[in-house]
C-alpha cells in the first residue's frame, strides 16, 4: 500500500503530494514522484509541526518552511519512526502535565514563601549608617513643624526614659491634627499633636510611644518600605524618591503579625516602666468607637486605618493588666501639661500635610 | 495554480470546545510557574488559531517558539528597562542638586527620556508585524521585512507628535500614514505589501470623537446649572444624594458615549486601512462595521464578568475568530511565482527585539 503526504518544499509555494517510502535501512525514507525532491530525509531530522495528536505535520531540520502532512493515520512501519508531536513544552511533555503542575506549584509555593520571607531579611542587610540617613531625610520636611520647649522636650525626655528607648532614638512632636504616630526609618519616632490633644492622661501616649518604639526595635519601617518598593530602594537612590517613602511609612499597613510584635513590645515595656496598660486600651476603645461617628472620620481614621484595630488587640492591652499592681503615671501632671502645651504656640503644619 | 476567489478566502475553522483544554492548561501552567509559562501559552495558542485558519486551500502554520517570546522578553528588560531606570536614577540625582543647570539639564534629560520611550514604542511595534509574519507560514512559505525598523520608530516619533501638537486633528492622518509605512515595509513570499490607504473620509468620525467629551461637558455643565435654577433650595440641593447621581450618570454617558464613538471610528479605520492593503494580485477587505465591534465588546465584557474573569483565556480567542471571519481576499495568486521570502531568515541571529510584542496587526 502506497501513502502519499502533502509536501511543500520550502522554496514554492507549490504542493506536491509524492508517496512516502521506506529505505532499506528504515531509518530513512523518499519521497517519489509529483516532482518532489526525493531525498533520501532521515526520519530523526524531522520535527513535529502539529497542534494535536491528530496532526501528523513534520517539519525538517535546517530547512524551513519543508513540509510533509500525513493525511490518514500513516502506516505503522512509517508510524514508529516518526517523532511525537510537542504538546505543552518540552520539559512538560516529558514528566507529563499533572506531574509537572504538582512539581512546579510547589516550586512556586517556595518561590512565593522566600519572596515574602525576602524583605525582612534585606532590611536587616542595609546598613545603620544608611538607615539612619534615610530617616533623617523623611523626618526633613515634617522637622520643621517640630514642637520645642524646653519643659516640654524634658516630660518627652523623661517618658522615653521610662520606657527605657534604646540609643540613637529621636522623638519628636510634629504640630499637626493627624492622631497618628510614626516609626521612621533610623529610630526617627514622630508624634502628632493631634494624638497628644486626643490622649485623655498621660499613659495613654506611653501606650502609643511604647507600640512605635517596638516597631523601631523590630526594624518594621524599613522592612515596609522593602516590602513596598523592593530592590527600587536600594537600586534606584532613595533621595528621588524620599517624600514617596516618606508618605508610605505614614500609611503603613503593616501585617498582623508586625502589629502584634510591636504590641508585645508596648506591653513589655510598659509593664517594665510599671505604666498601667489599661488607658491604651481605653483609646484604642475610644478611636474606635468615635471612628463609628460620621464627622469625625477624616481626623481618626488615619490612626485606625493604619494600626488595623481588632477587639482582640484592646483586649490584650486590658488583659496584661495585673490585677492590683500598684500602677503609677507615666508623667506627672506637671509634665502632662507640658507635652500638652508644646505645640501651643508653634506654626500649625498646613491640613493634608504632605511630607 | 490561479485561482479567483470572491468570497471565504478566509475561513475560522477552531470552536471554543476544542480551543478550552489549551486555554484552561495554559491557564494552569501559567499560575504554577507564576507567569513565566504565558510566553508557551501565547505560542500555544497563536499555534492552534492560525491551524484553525484556513486561506484558499491550505491552513496557517504559527511556527514562532515559546523560547523567542522570553528571549525577547529579556533582552526588552535588559537593553530597554535598565537604561530607562539609568536615566531616571540620573535625572533624579540633578534634580536633588537643586541648581538650575542641573534644573534644566535634568528637563533636558526627561525630555529625552520621553522622546526614546515613544521612539521604540513605534519600533517595537514594526517588529512585532515583522516577527509575526516571519513566523506565519501558508504553503512552507513565510513573510517578513528586511527593513530593521527603526526608521518607522523615527517616523513614528514625529507623525504621533505632530497629529498631537495641532490640537490632535492629525492623530487619522498619523494613524494611517503609519499603518501605511510599516506595511509597505513588509512582505510575505516574493510579494511585497503595498498600502496606499487614505485618511479621506476619516476625519468626519474622527470629529465626532473629538467633538464629543467637549459637548458633553458643555451640556453636563448646563444641565447642571438649570437643575440648581430650578431646585426650591438651592443649598438642599448641594448636599443631597441628587448631586452624586447626577455626577455619576454623567460619568457613565460620559464614558459609554465616548467608548461607542471610538469604536465607530475605529471601525471605518480598519476597514479603510485593510481596503488599502495589497499582495501581489490579491486585495483584502474587512466587513467588521461598528455593530459587529460592538457585539464582540459587549460579548467579551459578558463572557469575562459572567464567569468572575476566567472567560477572559477565551478574548484571543475571540479577537482572532472575530479578525479572520470578518477578512476577505480577491484577485489571483499564482503558485508557480510563489517562492519563499528572501528576508532575512528568522530564528539564530534575528535580532531579538522581534520578540517584543506589543500589538496586533
Amino acid at each position: 500500500m502506497e501513502t502519499r503526504v502533502w509536501h511543500y518544499d520550502g522554496r514554492s509555494g507549490e504542493r506536491r503530494m509524492p508517496i512516502i517510502a521506506l529505505t532499506a535501512d528504515q531509518r530513512h525514507f523518499v519521497l517519489e514522484g509529483d516532482g518532489a525532491d526525493p531525498g533520501p530525509y532521515a526520519f530523526t531530522d524531522l520535527k513535529p509541526h502539529g497542534t494535536s495528536h491528530h496532526e501528523r505535520a513534520f517539519g525538517l531540520k535546517g530547512r524551513p518552511g519543508w513540509r510533509i502532512t500525513f493525511l490518514e493515520f500513516p502506516p505503522s512501519e512509517i508510524a514508529v519512526q516518526l517523532p511525537k508531536q510537542g504538546r505543552y513544552g518540552r520539559w512538560i511533555d516529558r514528566f507529563g502535565l499533572w506531574r509537572s503542575v504538582g512539581v512546579l506549584a510547589v516550586l512556586a509555593a517556595l518561590v512565593v514563601a522566600v519572596t515574602l520571607k525576602l524583605p525582612p531579611l534585606i532590611a536587616r542587610l542595609i546598613p545603620q549608617s544608611m538607615e539612619q540617613r534615610m530617616g533623617r531625610l523623611m523626618v526633613g520636611n515634617m522637622g520643621a513643624y517640630a514642637c520645642t520647649t524646653p519643659e516640654g522636650e524634658a516630660a518627652l525626655k523623661a517618658l522615653a526614659a521610662r520606657l527605657r528607648q534604646g540609643d540613637g532614638i529621636t522623638i519628636r512632636v510634629v504640630n499637626a491634627q493627624m492622631v497618628n504616630a510614626v516609626a521612621f526609618p533610623g529610630g526617627q519616632v514622630v508624634l502628632f499633636d493631634g494624638l497628644i490633644q486626643n490622649a485623655q492622661s498621660p499613659d495613654e501616649v506611653a501606650g502609643v510611644l511604647a507600640h512605635e518604639l517596638g516597631h523601631v526595635a523590630h526594624r518594621d519601617g524599613m522592612e515596609s518600605l522593602v516590602r513596598q518598593y523592593g530592590l527600587s530602594l536600594l537600586l534606584g537612590g532613595f533621595d528621588s524618591n524620599i517624600s514617596g517613602y516618606g508618605n508610605a511609612l505614614l500609611n503603613a499597613r503593616y501585617s498582623r503579625k508586625t502589629e502584634a510584635g510591636a504590641d508585645g513590645y508596648a506591653i513589655g515595656h510598659l509593664q517594665a516602666a510599671n505604666v498601667s496598660p489599661r488607658p491604651t486600651a481605653a483609646l484604642f476603645a475610644r478611636l474606635a468607637k468615635q471612628d463609628e461617628q460620621s464627622g469625625n472620620a477624616g481626623l481618626l481614621l488615619n490612626y485606625l486605618s493604619s494600626h488595623p484595630l481588632s477587639s482582640a488587640r484592646e483586649q490584650r492591652f486590658a488583659a496584661s493588666a495585673v490585677k492590683g499592681a500598684a500602677y503609677t503615671p507615666s508623667l506627672t501632671p506637671s509634665q502632662w501639661q507640658a507635652l500638652r502645651k508644646m505645640c501651643a504656640d508653634g506654626p500649625p503644619a498646613p491640613t493634608g500635610i504632605n511630607f | 495554480m490561479t485561482q479567483q476567489h470572491e468570497r471565504g478566502a478566509f475561513e475560522f475553522t477552531g470552536s471554543w470546545r476544542e480551543y478550552a483544554p489549551i486555554a484552561f492548561t495554559n491557564l494552569l501552567l501559567t499560575i504554577v510557574t507564576l507567569g513565566i509559562y504565558n510566553f508557551w501559552a501565547r505560542t500555544r495558542t497563536r499555534q492552534y488559531l492560525w491551524s484553525r485558519t484556513r486561506f484558499i486551500d491550505d491552513r496557517l502554520e504559527w511556527t514562532g517558539t515559546g523560547g523567542e517570546l522570553m528571549l525577547g522578553y529579556v533582552m526588552v528588560v535588559l537593553v530597554f528597562f535598565l537604561p530607562l531606570a539609568a536615566i531616571q536614577f540620573v535625572m533624579g540625582g540633578l534634580v536633588m542638586r537643586g541648581t538650575p543647570a542641573a534644573a534644566g539639564a535634568a528637563f533636558l534629560l526627561a525630555m529625552l527620556f520621553y522622546l526614546a520611550v515613544l521612539g521604540l514604542g513605534g519600533v517595537a511595534i514594526f517588529r512585532a508585524l515583522r516577527y509575526r509574519l516571519s513566523r506565519t507560514y501558508w504553503h512552507g512559505i513565510r513573510g517578513g521585512s528586511d527593513d530593521q525598523g527603526f526608521r518607522y520608530g523615527l517616523s513614528y516619533l514625529w507623525r504621533t507628535m505632530l497629529g498631537g501638537i495641532a490640537f490632535g486633528l492629525l492623530v487619522p492622518w498619523a494613524l494611517v500614514t503609519l499603518w501605511n509605512k510599516r506595511w509597505n515595509a513588509m512582505s510575505f513570499g516574493p510579494h511585497r505589501f503595498v498600502a496606499t490607504a487614505s485618511s479621506d473620509g476619516l476625519m468626519g468620525r474622527y470629529l465626532l470623537y473629538y467633538l464629543l467629551p467637549i459637548a458633553l461637558v458643555v451640556l453636563g455643565v448646563i444641565a447642571g446649572v438649570a437643575a440648581a435654577a430650578t431646585a426650591r433650595n438651592p443649598a438642599e440641593l448641594t448636599q443631597g444624594y441628587q448631586v452624586g447621581l447626577f455626577f455619576f450618570g454623567f460619568y457613565l454617558i460620559f464614558f459609554v458615549l465616548l467608548g461607542l464613538v471610538s469604536l465607530y471610528f475605529y471601525a471605518a479605520y480598519f476597514r479603510q486601512v485593510i481596503a488599502g492593503l495589497s499582495l501581489g494580485n490579491l486585495e483584502f477587505e474587512f466587513t467588521a462595521r461598528t455593530g459587529d465591534w460592538l457585539k464582540l465588546m459587549l460579548g467579551t465584557f459578558a463572557l469575562v464578568v459572567c464567569t468572575l474573569g476566567i472567560g477572559s483565556v477565551f478574548i484571543a480567542y475571540r479577537n482572532w475568530a472575530f479578525f479572520v471571519r470578518h477578512l476577505r481576499a480577491y484577485g489571483t495568486l499564482d503558485l508557480d511565482q510563489f517562492t519563499q521570502s528572501t528576508t532575512r531568515a528568522p530564528g539564530q541571529g534575528e535580532g531579538l527585539f522581534d520578540s517584543l510584542d506589543m500589538g496586533a496587526f
